[in-house]
């Protein structure tokens, strides 16, 4: 048995190099910005809402939280822009974080209060709450980090469980017979758009396409299993499973996209670098004969043909 | 690398064996109302191929006898949220004049409402179907 649960923990807490989540925090902050901004601006709307319409959560009864006023809902709006722009650059990892992590978790109450619940972003909310956890990352460092590894696996795990659990709530609420049903003739018939609509004509698909969806979401946790390759191929799946449901039933899932991120290897994308080297590629090509000094902002004004730069040439 | 100490590592499989307990609890027994960890129900129900499917709105009259669409975006009410609330509108249509009140929070310059009424449109399905035919219901009115 504490062999198991040794193993468990080692699993849980398997070291991931430090530049992954130094990257996937960057994403996971700016998506937060551009979900107040953009994905799911309409919760801003429920300032203007009368409180009568607000009905809390459990949470929210619980805790208790304030009925949303214009003031409370643009004072959550302006603390969260500002923190998760803190939190996207990486200062202040453990306070700005967490500020973020309440902050969103409000926004969330704000959101759900009104008689709709989102089922997309349970990933997120674990990213937001694990992220704080790790403390200081840089971008690019490979070093391996255990506190690292965790908050990508519980990232991980709640993302598997989107799907696995989803697939339980369907049995639980429409039972084996929501395999032959109607659901996705209904998605469509709801928010369809011309491509669904096209599928409407062939129901067959419709009901392989609920088998097909079922069975992906019980085999889902195979994906710890996959080595590296097949791994990446799996999330490029899951992906792709969004796509199309975009594409037919305009359900997009963002931030649980977002959240998916987590089984990448981020620290291999490094924009900032990328531009920087792109800057100086054109600086050269721009400038005196390769490996020339060029007058760079910065540099001292003048020097005297031969005179060695008192910095270090960019190499 | 960078190693966490026992305990550090102990209480991080502590949290994550709660939080999927609390979520596999949900799945099971939740409701929404346990957000977080409710149910993954999105399009979880099955669906009859020959039951009628519904389409809810929301519609008002104004003062010049206009008919006004009220909409997310002249109300910052959602669709899925007064669905959500139907059974309250429907014990009580006087909950509707704070969407009145929303509305006109929004639309300072527009025609004050008369009235307001959730409708229900019920697109006739057969066999995976839409056969064009449909009925309406009108759930709640209000009337100033």
């Amino acid at each position: 048995m504490a062999a198991v649960a040794g193993a468990v923990t080692r699993w849980l807490t398997a070291p991931m190099p430090l530049g992954r989540v130094a990257a996937f925090r960057t994403l996971i902050y700016l998506f937060v910005i551009g979900d107040l901004l953009w994905f799911t601006r309409w919760v801003r709307d429920h300032g203007d809402l009368p409180g009568e319409l607000y009905r809390p959560l459990l949470v929210g009864r619980l805790l208790p939280l304030p009925t949303p006023t214009p003031a409370l809902v643009y004072g959550v709006f302006g603390a969260l822009l500002v923190a998760a722009a803190i939190a996207a650059t990486g200062r202040l990892p453990r306070l700005a974080g967490s500020a973020v992590a309440l902050l969103y978790f409000e926004w969330m109450i704000i959101a759900f209060s009104y008689g709709k619940v989102d089922h997309d972003r349970i990933g997120l909310l674990v990213a937001l709450a694990v992220l704080p956890t790790v403390g200081r990352a840089r971008h690019g460092d490979r070093t391996r980090s255990e506190a690292a590894g965790w908050a990508l696996r519980a990232t991980q795990l709640a993302v598997v469980a989107t799907y696995f659990l989803a697939a339980w709530a369907k049995l639980r609420y429409g039972g084996l017979d929501w395999l032959t049903s109607a659901t996705l003739t209904w998605a469509i018939i709801r928010r369809g758009t011309f491509l669904g609509e096209a599928l409407l004509a062939a129901p067959w698909l419709l009901i392989a396409a609920q088998v097909g969806i079922v069975a992906f979401e019980l085999l889902s946790p195979l994906v710890f299993g996959l080595r590296e390759r097949w791994r990446h191929a799996a999330v490029g799946f899951f992906y792709s499973f969004h796509v199309i449901s975009f594409a037919t039933i305009t359900i997009s899932f963002m931030p649980h996209l977002a959240a998916m991120a987590c089984f990448l290897p981020l620290e291999k994308l490094r924009p900032v670098v990328w531009l920087r080297g792109a800057l100086r590629g054109r600086q050269r090509a721009g400038g005196g004969a390769a490996r020339q000094p060029v007058a760079v902002a910065g540099d001292p004004p003048v020097r005297r043909p031969g005179e060695p730069a008192d910095r270090p040439q960019l190499e | 690398m960078e190693t966490l100490t026992a305990r550090g590592r102990w209480r991080r499989a502590a949290v994550t064996l709660v939080a999927g307990v609390l979520l596999l609890a949900g799945t099971l027994w939740g409701e929404d109302d346990h957000f977080p960890f409710g149910p993954f129900k999105m399009y979880a129900s099955a669906v009859d191929p020959d039951a009628p499917a519904e389409d809810t709105r929301l519609e008002a009259t104004d003062a010049e006898g206009g008919t006004v669409l009220l909409t997310p975006a002249n109300t910052g009410f959602r669709r899925a949220e007064y669905e959500g609330q139907l059974g309250r509108f429907r014990e009580d249509p006087a909950l509707l004049a704070t969407v009145v009140d929303a509305y006109q929070r929004r639309n300072p310059a527009a025609p004050p409402l008369r009235e307001v009424r959730i409708v229900v449109r019920w697109h006739e399905v057969r066999d995976f179907e839409v056969t064009g035919e449909w009925e309406e219901e009108v759930v709640a009115t209000w009337r100033r």
